[in-house]
Parts: structure tokens; sequence; C-alpha cells
């Protein structure tokens, strides 16, 4: 494969190599701990196709793929493949663990609720109008195929992008066993081994409520970092901020939760998982992290 | 609406993730291993003084940026280093600092005290860690013991973290209580070194002069310093640090061992004393620091202007430049100027027949000079990741007569006799 | 006179840059800053013991940190 077919860019640095490309709506990054070009450059050509094989799988803005068929699918069993099966299974997980607060068939509330800064707040009727497609534990699925009730739809955007961090990490890690890679998708963060002549890598991960200069910098040595929250996804009406992470039971917004929740963890969806189980804590978010003993960082 | 048990969810999403991943369950932990530095340093002067220091430094992260040094020093010193007194024409008799016996030098020597010797241990402990998100907190204590000294030292500082961690203000203070119990006593200022030249009736008339000399017990000094910086991130390739610092000392600042000569007109020798410090000592000191990060290596500089009310003013320029020979090794060449003025008391020597001024000393380390350090290391990192590196380094002090006449045959003499030294080191770190 | 206007320059280039908000790199521009060598103290060992030498040769000693105390070697 010849990098000059792939939209990516080689940046050698001082003391690692940068390698872009954009995927899944963000900037996507791999910093490799190396001097070593060619290196650098198989390693994000490895990413950049798994990223888009992901991408392409589980999209739901793609009119031919797994996802688009499963949510066209009108009460119909869909086969479906053992990554996606895996995939389930762990947003079943969180279903079960964040007692239904987490559950990826409440995208369909995105259909009233349009995040753009307005003060464009849906009536009451539109929302419990969306409220009998909500609901997880309507849905069946084995190990082979899943049947969704006419009018729901799947949406992988809480889990897709960390997941897809994770896959790239460990496509690199089995490409450059011995070499310290940073994947990073807009924040999305994974770093695979400690580097060799730096005791970590240095990230900045932004705060929402101080866009221009906002960012508080993170060491990251090995290991998952992830941010749930947006300071662009919000509406603004009588003085009041409905932030974009929706409680699937009532078809509203959580509130008094952080505009944003930054975790590390040994994974990057588990990071990316905690932050998001945080913001459904809404005001007990900070406590609920205290009590999950991770480093994590709340803005507000 | 909480989350249904909790402090389990971390785990169960752990698993899950585990699963979903195909990747082993592994803990957390960023602290890291206790990193330890070591060093064997020799310093050499040509005739004086030999030192034969050994440090040991380990550093420990507990994780979330909570820091722990300790660092064990040990050092020999041995060898004769300048009395104070002057060279003259003919062999001079001195008593050596614990009265029990003389010495000699010889016509056009400069007279040394050669019975200087003595082993220092020094251990020290520092803490370091945050409070809150912006500040940081670091305490330490020091104890050094030597044969006839002792100090005690303790420090704690505070740190500020601004514009994004781009500017860090410091504000620290220390204090150190030191006690210093002479060998042979303390020597009252400013009094006559008793010789026995045979003029003595017995021994005991000797010793009873000798001991109208000399106090006995120990003496204290007591230091505060207060320290305020401010370290600058400037770009991606530079930083610098400020600091302005403050130290007070009051006690006791002679060095029992140093005597100035009373030399008549004729440039001889009339008389010894020993020499009388005031006690107390205000420094006031401006450093500036700055380093840049270039592609194959550091460029370091440092400027520090020193003044106190000894009248003692000093400037020092340090600059190191790292330059990486490969990605695992490096040379450094180092480069120090030092220059100070004399002590508003220093005397080479003082006249007789003028009355004996209040303090007085003819310490070489308190009069003008000029100092430079020309210096090489080459660190390199062996295959197991430890790092070994080499420093050699040459000093050479340059003393300069502050405008002091030598009257007489003291004219021929070299009261100013340079100093040169051989630094050599070896570190490693694992 | 010459001492107070050294010292009083250096003030003023000390407050000249703690003002100036242009300073200063955002946090992925650290490449550099983060690496050992080129931390303030990154010669600990060496300045130690450089420290201990001119402690005990020269008049001045301090101003990269405390200068207080420590042995009796002047």
């Amino acid at each position: 494969m010849q990098s000059s077919e792939l939209p990516l860019s080689i940046e050698k640095r001082s003391d690692h190599i940068c390698g872009r490309f954009s995927a899944m709506a963000s900037p996507c990054e791999i910093l490799v701990d190396s001097g070593d070009s060619e290196l650098a450059k198989e390693l994000t050509q490895v990413a950049y196709l798994e990223c888009k094989r992901i991408e392409n799988k589980y999209s739901r803005y793609q009119h031919n793929n797994l996802m688009f068929e499963i949510n066209q699918s009108n009460n119909q069993a869909v086969t479906i493949d053992a990554e996606t099966a895996k995939l389930l299974t762990f947003a079943d997980t969180c279903y079960q663990i964040s007692d239904g607060l987490f559950d990826i068939t409440s995208g369909v509330l995105r259909k009233v609720w349009k995040f753009d800064g307005s003060d464009r707040i849906p009536t009451h009727p539109q929302i419990t109008a969306l409220l009998p497609f909500i609901g997880w534990q309507q849905v069946s699925f084995t190990a082979n195929s899943i049947t969704l009730p006419t009018g729901f739809e799947l949406d992988f955007g809480g889990i897709g992008k960390e997941y897809a961090v994770d896959c790239v990490a460990k496509a690199c890690q089995q490409l450059a066993p011995n070499v310290s890679v940073l994947v990073n998708f807009g924040g999305d963060i994974q770093v695979t081994q400690a580097r060799k002549n730096h005791p970590y890598w240095q990230v900045g991960i932004e705060d929402p409520s101080n866009l221009s200069k906002g960012l508080a910098m993170v060491n990251i040595a090995t290991g998952g970092l992830a941010t749930s929250g947006d300071a662009n996804r919000y509406l603004l009406k009588d003085g009041l901020r409905y932030g974009h992470v929706l409680n699937p039971k009532t078809g509203y917004p959580i509130q008094q939760a952080p505009r944003s929740v930054t975790v590390a963890a040994p994974q990057c969806i588990q990071s990316g998982l905690l932050a998001t189980l945080a913001l459904l804590q809404g005001k007990d978010a900070e406590l609920f992290l205290q009590q999950q003993d991770c480093k994590h960082w709340c803005f507000w | 609406m909480q989350l249904k048990q909790t402090k389990n969810v971390s785990a169960t999403l752990a698993a899950a993730s585990c699963a979903l991943l195909g990747t082993s369950v592994q803990a957390e932990d960023n602290s890291e291993e206790w990193k330890f530095d070591t060093a064997i340093l020799y310093y050499g002067e040509t005739d004086r003084v030999q030192l034969v220091e050994g440090v040991f430094n380990a550093n420990k992260d507990f994780g979330d940026e909570h820091y722990f040094n300790g660092k064990l020093v040990i050092d020999t010193l041995t060898g004769a280093s300048a009395s104070g007194a002057v060279a003259q024409s003919g062999v001079q008799t001195f008593t050596r600092p614990s009265g029990n016996e003389t010495y000699t030098v010889e016509a056009g020597e400069t007279p040394l005290d050669d019975t200087f010797h003595d082993t220092r241990v020094q251990a020290s402990g520092q803490w370091t860690q945050p409070i809150g998100e912006n500040y940081r907190i670091s305490g330490g204590l020091q104890a050094s013991k030597e044969y006839d000294y002792l100090s005690i030292v303790g420090n704690g500082s505070l740190d500020m973290d601004l514009n994004q961690r781009n500017t860090t203000l410091s504000a620290g203070i220390s204090y150190a209580f030191d006690s210093i119990d002479p060998v042979g006593g303390r020597p009252v200022d400013l009094s006559s070194m008793v010789v026995d030249n045979g003029q003595f009736d017995s021994s005991e008339a000797y010793q009873q002069a000798f001991d109208a000399t000399r106090l006995q017990g120990s003496e204290q000094k007591d230091t505060v310093d207060l320290l305020l910086g401010v370290t600058q991130v400037i770009n991606r390739r530079m930083l610098m640090q400020f600091n302005y610092s403050l130290s007070m000392s009051d006690g006791y600042h002679n060095d029992p061992y140093k005597v100035l000569s009373v030399v008549d007109q004729q440039g001889l020798t009339q008389d010894v004393v020993y020499e009388s410090r005031p006690t107390e000592r205000t420094k006031h000191s401006m450093y500036w620091q700055t380093k840049y990060a270039l592609d194959q290596g550091v460029v370091d500089f440092s400027y520090r202007f020193a003044t106190d009310d000894w009248d003692i003013d000093s400037h020092t320029i340090d600059s190191r430049f790292r330059y990486n020979l490969s990605e695992t090794s490096y040379i450094q060449p180092h480069i120090r100027y030092y220059q100070q003025n004399e002590a508003e008391f220093y005397n080479p020597f003082l006249s007789q027949g003028t009355a004996l001024p209040e303090h007085a000393s003819a310490d070489y380390r308190l009069g003008k000079m000029t100092a430079i350090t020309l210096g090489l290391k080459y660190g390199m990192q062996l295959e197991n990741g430890n790092e070994l590196a080499f420093r050699l380094e040459y000093y050479q002090q340059t003393p300069d007569n502050a405008g002091f006449e030598q009257p007489g045959t003291l004219a021929d003499e070299d009261l100013y006799p340079s100093l040169k030294a051989v630094i050599a080191q070896v570190s490693y770190s694992f | 006179m010459k001492r107070k206007t050294i010292v009083i320059i250096t003030i003023m280039a000390v407050m000249q840059l703690a003002g100036c908000a242009n300073l200063g790199v955002q946090p992925w521009e650290r490449d550099l800053l983060a690496k050992d060598e080129m931390a303030l103290d990154s010669e600990g060992v060496d300045i130690g013991l450089d420290d201990h030498i001119y402690f005990s040769k020269e008049a001045t000693s301090g101003g990269r940190s405390f200068a207080g105390g420590g042995c009796g070697c002047n």
C-alpha cells in the first residue's frame, strides 16, 4: 500500500513522529516514539485502514453498511458477525450497570434534539412521541443475529470512537511491539506502552468552560484516556443550559451534569464509558468517579 | 437516579472491555520504581586540598506528582590550605590549631595549614506534592556532620502554576542551624598566635599562654534564606528562571583556622593574629537561568549577581552545552566564569603600628579574585537503559591585589598565589 | 549606584516577562520542554557537587536555590 493513495501526513518532530489523518469526524493522530519514519508511516497506514474499516461498518450516516441494514430491518432478524456481537454484549453490560441510563437505542432522540447552540428546545409532545422507540430491553440479540423492533435505531456513537482507538492501538502494538504509540482520535486516547526516553506522553484536554486557552495538561505513560461531553453541543433557553447527554427514560437532557468529564483507565473504551456514566449521574458525576477510584478531570 | 452497585461498575466495565478487545486485565499503576543517581567525584588542587566525594541520590515517583528525594553524601578532605599568613624571606614557625605542636614554613613559601583533613556525612530528604490543581508544596530536612561541625537545615516552598503551567511562581524559606566546635577551642578574635620558641619556662607556662587565647565550647550560626522565583516558558524551545534570594545569617562566621600576619615597615612579620569576622551577614542574589532546546541538544546559560553587607559583590556566568552525538550519547562542554571583589574587612596582612581594625581576615576566599572552570562531560545510555557519564573539569582561581601595598621585602613575595584544581567525576544512574 | 541599577533592571525584566501573556506554549507543544535534559535541575547531582566545591572556595553561594549552611568548609 502506497501512502500516496491514502490521505495521510507524516511529520517528524524532535523526539517522535506524528502521523495524521481525518476520520470519524475527528482529527486523528498517531504519535510514534521513534525516529524511524518508515515505521511511523506504516503504523499510520494501519491505523487509518483499521479506523476506516470500523467507521464504514458502524457509521449511521452511511447507507450501505451493517448499521443501516440493522436500523432498517423492521423487526426482522439481521445476521451479525462476531465483532458486532461483542460490541452488543458490551453495550448490554453498560445498559445493565447504568440501570438503563446508557442505552444505544436512545439515538432517535436526536431527531428532535438538535444541539446547535440555539434555543430550539423541542416540545414535550415531540419528545414523548419518541419514547416508545427507546429501550434496549426490547432488542433481542444472539451471537449470530439481532432483532430490532420497528422504529428503533442503534447508535454506536457512545462507544464507536473509543472502540476504534483501542482496535488501532492493538494493531499498532502488534506491528511495533517494542515502540510506544499514542493513538489520539479527537481526544480519545490510547498509549500502547511506556516511552523509552521520556516518562510519559503529554497531551492537552479541552476545558469546555474556557475554550480559548483552556487546556489542562495530562501526562499519560500508558493506557487510555477519554472525554465525554462537548462544550459546543448544547441548547440555551431562558438562561437554562441543556447539555447534550440525554436521559433515555425521560427524553430530556441530564440536569446539572458537568460540561465534560475526562477519565484515565487501562483501555480507552473503559475511560470513555466511565466518563459517559459519570455525566449520566448529573451533579453526582464527581462522586461517582471518586467511588470508581479512577483518575479523572471534571469541567463544570 | 443512582447507578446500581456503584462500586462494581469499574470492575464490571474492565472485564467487559477485556472481553470486547480480547486483552487481559491489567492493573493501572502510574507510580514508578525507585530511580537512583550515583556519582563519585575527585577534586584535587596541586599540592593542596584533595577531596573525594560520593553521592547516592534516590528518587521515587509515588504517582500523581508525589515525589520523594533522598540523598546521602560522604566526602573526605585531606591536604593543606593557605592559612592566611604571608610568605616571608625567612623561615616561619607556627603553632598548629590544637596547640600541641609547631610547624615551619620555608622562606618564600605560602604558609599552609597541612593538618587539614576531615570526613563529612550529609543526609537529606525532600517531599514534593501538589495541593489542588495549581499548587505544589515541598518540604525537606538535611543534616551534615563532620568532626568539628554540625549543620541542620529545614526548608519549605510553595509553587503556583499559572497560564497553563507556562508560568510558575515559587516562594521558599529555609532555616539552617550550624554549630562549630573547633579543634583546640575557638581562638579569641585577633588574639596573637602563641608560638613556643623556647621563651617559656615550662610546658605548663606555654599551655597557660595558649589557653588564654582560646575559648572552649561550641559556637552557633543561624541562617534564614528566603527565595522568590519565577519560571517562565518562553516558547516551544526556551524556558527561563529568575530567582531573588535573601540570606541572613547571625552568629559565628570566623574560620577558626585562619590567621593574619602583622608586618612592620620592612615587611617582616612581627606577629600572627587569628581572624575576626562580623557576626552578621546579609546576602542578596539575583539569578537568571535559561535553557534552550536545539534539535541536537540543549543550551543552558545562567548568570548570578550577588551582593552582601560585607561589601562582596560577585558575578557568575555558567554555561553548559549538551550536544547529542546519537540517540544514546552526548558530550557537554561546560564553562564557568566567576569574579568577586574583596570583603570590606579583607586584609592580606596587618601593619604594625596602626590600630587593629574591629574585623580582619586574610582568607583568600574573601579577597578579590576571578575563577574559571572549563569542563567536558560525556554521557551514554547503556543497553539496559541505565546511564553512565564521565566529567573532567579544570578549575583555576586567580586572586588579585585589591590595592594593598606590600612594604619592604614583602614586595618580593607572591601574596596572591593562584589555585589550580582538577575535577573528575563518574556518574551512574539506574 | 551601579548595584541598584542592575537590581532594578532585573526586577523590571522579570515583571515584564510575567506580565506578558503571549509567552508560553500550548500543552501539545511541550514535546521539547518535556525532555529530561530540559528540566532546570537536570544536572542535579553535578550541580550539588559543584555547589559544594564553590561554596568552600568562593565567597558567594546559593542563588539557584538556598544558600545557607551545610558544611564547615567556609
